[in-house]
């Protein structure tokens, strides 16, 4: 009986190893064969050279007061564009006309960038953004990506609610995040109810002129206003806007103003807004036309929700908007129809400030509350009209149907994302495909640089099961985002040679230095691989001045080559500016410091750039 | 033996005139430059009456081997260039409409010497640029002549000469004219 037991184990033992060693295990696989159609997360984010991706992402740069500028899918970083700081990369913040725009500011916190649209659709020609730090509003132009325009806005403190465009650019709204007296003057913070404002302001964009202009403003109660989302299609008239802090706290926040169960949706149509502007339905302070809605009633009402709500967010037919509170779980689907029809009936659940509120039940659709999903912040949309809400606390993205508030598909993400932005995911019809989750915390994701982290992207593959394809280190701050299709944009290379541009020089032989009192007008121009300041001296590359002169250099960049890039430094001046090929740039400053000073090309131009070298010489006074 | 070209041949003379005409607006040669950093290649496109193509950028590189600038005023060739072309349109169609062998053949033969002359003129401006090079460009590069038809390599560029559409129209025009002569050469 038991002989057989040894034969038997032998048998066994002597099969399983000939099946370890010998058995073909590839006929499994074989059976699940690799669909060639299915790429790997490799393939999905690789592009190879020669070719393109196929959207820009411009990446907000929070407190270094840029934009930052990827590819996607492949994530690579392609351009920092300085709008708001100084770049001594490209020179930005110290040419006459770049320096005129920083109004004397050397930073800059750039939130929420916004492309300008045509009938709700990204048309590819301007991109706005907001400066929280200072603010201020800036407009990009995307043919050259180089900023245009930057105002300030009076009666305001901190646009960060901004900026958010209307269906066809006809106003950029910046409403602030923090309330202050109009004209930022001094009052007690115990009049904080009764002297501060936060104030939204309507500024429009010229195209022609290149430039933004404050239209008008609306004083809004002393609160904090967080996000906003102009309206679609029937709601294109209207928008809506976050605000948290309704119990005008004035000091420590973290507690003080959550303590309201709810805060407040602003809803405000802003097409009647402009009508009242127009009726004259305003006051005047500070030089700015300030609708007071106590005094002048219609057009902006209250919606309650969770307290301390962060984003906004208008589904792309422009019939719902979804919001939530920071902290609560909970996501709530409202209906403009709903809203509409509270306030045709004028259903209202009372006043706040003046301000009608509107009944949470008459306006609400439905609440959404995915399983142990916590801190719903912000929310896109694909191209099906499915939703995707960045959930802060529990990391990651969740994708939901606002129709029936199905939770769908979910997918984690390293770590804590504010924002997300999917692919023209804000627009009257996104794109679907991807989605990026711009994520606050990067610990353990890449090469350390020490204790401060890169903040991180990361790119999520929405066409099919959710699953995120690649992770990108970024500078601080990626804020806010926006996405779009890579051949919407149009640029150009090298600026049109224009003989009547003032200031230029476009011939070696009309170079010169002229002097008006204590003035030195520079013409000059630059040329591989040399700079002419004057072709009639003996040294035509040296500048010389007396101790003290005022110096206004006009340099042409007379290579109308693409990529020929001249730069321009004078050692120990602390002055560096650019021109690109075809341009004219005007640098000024004051020969206060007596000596010799070299200058030369900052941007690699040509094999004999390291020849393209003159002198300042500065006469000291006798 | 004095007797008209006939008919046909009297139109195929004007047709030669009016493609002579129409060489006007088309370019007649050019030389394209291909460097590494210029895959897509830079021209100089020659039409009877201006210079085309990346001219500018040309000039800024050709600085380095100290060659002079191109530029439609260092050719006063192209201000002339179209009248004389026009002009010898009219006589062509004029020898077609007078019907003459022996004036038409005066009229290829003056055709003739135009043409043998204007290819010498461009020879002696390639000749011109490419030997007269400033002695002290920062690159040396031996004097040198492009050709006027074909490749050639000069610094880091490989330049293609070549006659284009303008030239083709005057030589369709030529032959034509050739034709007729030769056609003619019995009855007339
Ligand atoms: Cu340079």
């Amino acid at each position: 009986m038991k002989k057989w037991i040894p034969v038997l184990s032998g048998v066994t033992a002597g099969f399983l190893a000939a099946t370890v060693f010998f058995a073909d295990f590839n006929v499994g696989t074989k059976t699940a064969a690799v669909d060639p159609a299915v790429k790997s997360n490799a393939e999905k984010v690789y592009v190879p050279f020669g070719e393109k991706d196929e959207y820009y992402l411009f990446a907000s740069g929070g407190h270094s007061g840029q934009m930052f500028i990827y590819g996607v899918p492949s994530m690579r970083h392609i351009r920092t564009v300085p709008v708001f700081s100084h770049d001594s990369a490209t020179g930005y913040g110290w040419d006459e006309h770049t320096k005129e725009l920083m109004g004397g500011y050397t930073w800059g916190d750039l939130h929420h960038p916004a492309f300008s649209e045509t009938n709700g659709d990204y048309d590819g020609k301007w991109m706005f953004a907001t400066d929280v730090g200072n603010s201020r509003a800036a407009v990009m132009g995307l043919d050259s990506f180089t900023v245009r325009d930057i105002i300030e806005v009076p009666n305001t403190s901190g646009p960060h609610c901004a900026a958010f465009v209307t269906d066809n650019t006809e106003y950029i709204f910046l409403p602030t995040r923090f309330a202050v007296p109009l004209g930022s003057e001094y009052a007690s913070l115990d009049e904080y109810s009764e002297k501060y404002r936060g104030v939204m302001s309507a500024v429009s964009f010229d195209e022609q002129t290149e430039k933004l202009n404050v239209a008008w403003q609306v004083a809004l109660p002393p609160w904090s206003y967080d996000l906003s989302d102009a309206g679609k299609g029937i709601s294109k008239d209207w928008a809506v806007l976050t605000t948290y802090n309704t119990e005008e706290a004035t000091t420590n926040l973290e507690i003080n103003a959550s303590q309201a169960d709810r805060d407040y949706i602003v809803l405000f149509n802003w097409k009647e807004l402009e009508k009242m502007v127009a009726d004259g339905q305003f006051d005047e302070v500070n030089g700015q036309k300030i609708i007071f809605p106590e005094k002048h009633k219609g057009s902006i009402y209250l919606i309650p929700v969770a307290k301390s709500p962060h984003g906004v967010d208008v589904t792309p037919d422009g019939k719902r908007f979804i919001a939530s509170g920071k902290l609560a779980p909970a996501m709530t689907i409202f209906s403009f129809e709903k809203a509409f029809a509270a306030i045709e009936n004028k259903e209202f659940a009372g006043e706040r400030n003046g301000i009608p509120v509107l009944n949470y039940e008459s306006v609400m659709e439905r609440e959404v509350n995915p399983e142990n999903a916590l801190g719903p912040l912000h929310t896109q949309f694909d191209d099906k009209g499915m939703a995707y809400t960045t959930m802060f606390i529990s990391s990651e993205v969740v994708k939901w149907d606002p129709n029936t508030g199905e939770t769908l598909d979910r997918v984690a993400v390293q770590y804590s994302p504010g924002h997300s932005v999917a692919a023209e995911g804000d627009t009257v019809s996104p794109d679907g495909k991807y989605l990026i989750a711009l994520n606050k915390i990067a610990k353990d994701s890449y090469l350390s640089v020490g204790p401060s982290h890169p903040e991180s992207m990361q790119l999520i593959d929405i066409s099919g099961k959710m699953e995120v394809i690649q992770s990108a280190p970024v500078n601080p701050e990626p804020h806010y985002a926006q996405m779009i299709k890579a051949d919407k944009i149009n640029t150009f290379t090298v600026y049109p040679k224009d003989e009547n541009r003032p200031n230029s020089v476009w011939k070696q032989e009309d170079t010169r230095i002229e002097r008006i009192g204590d003035e030195v007008h520079v013409y000059g121009i630059a040329m591989r691989s040399k700079f002419i300041f004057d072709a009639k001296s003996e040294r035509p590359d040296v500048i010389e001045v007396n101790e003290g002169d005022n110096v206004v250099l006009h340099l042409t960049n007379i290579d109308l080559d693409q990529d020929i890039t001249h730069g321009f430094a004078i050692n120990m001046y602390n002055l560096n500016i650019e021109v690109q090929p075809g341009q004219t740039n005007t640098l000024r400053f004051k020969a206060d410091k007596a000596g010799t000073y070299p200058l030369y090309c900052t941007n690699f131009c040509s094999a004999l750039h390291q020849e393209m070298t003159g002198y300042l010489l500065v006469k000291p006074k006798k | 033996m004095n007797k008209k070209l006939s008919l046909s041949s009297s139109l195929l003379v004007s047709i030669a005139s009016v493609l002579l005409f129409a060489s006007l607006f088309f370019p007649w040669w050019g030389m394209q430059f291909i460097a590494p950093q210029y895959p897509e290649g830079l021209d100089i496109i020659v039409y009877p009456n201006k210079l085309e193509g990346q001219i500018e950028i040309i000039n800024g590189l050709n600085h380095y081997i100290g060659m002079k600038e191109f530029s439609e005023k260092n050719f006063p060739e192209l201000n002339y260039l179209p009248y004389i072309i026009g002009g010898l349109a009219l006589l062509v169609l004029g020898a077609g409409w007078w019907r003459r062998w022996k004036g038409l053949a005066a009229t290829a033969l003056l055709y003739a010497v135009g043409g043998v002359l204007g290819v010498y003129d461009i020879h002696r401006w390639l000749k011109d640029f490419g030997t007269n090079l400033d002695p002290k460009a920062p690159i040396k590069i031996d004097p040198f002549i492009p050709p006027i038809y074909g490749e050639n390599q000069i610094a880091n560029f490989i330049t293609h000469s070549y006659f284009s559409t303008g030239s083709f129209l005057l030589g369709a025009s030529f032959l034509l004219i050739l034709w007729v002569l030769w056609k003619e050469r019995k009855r007339c």
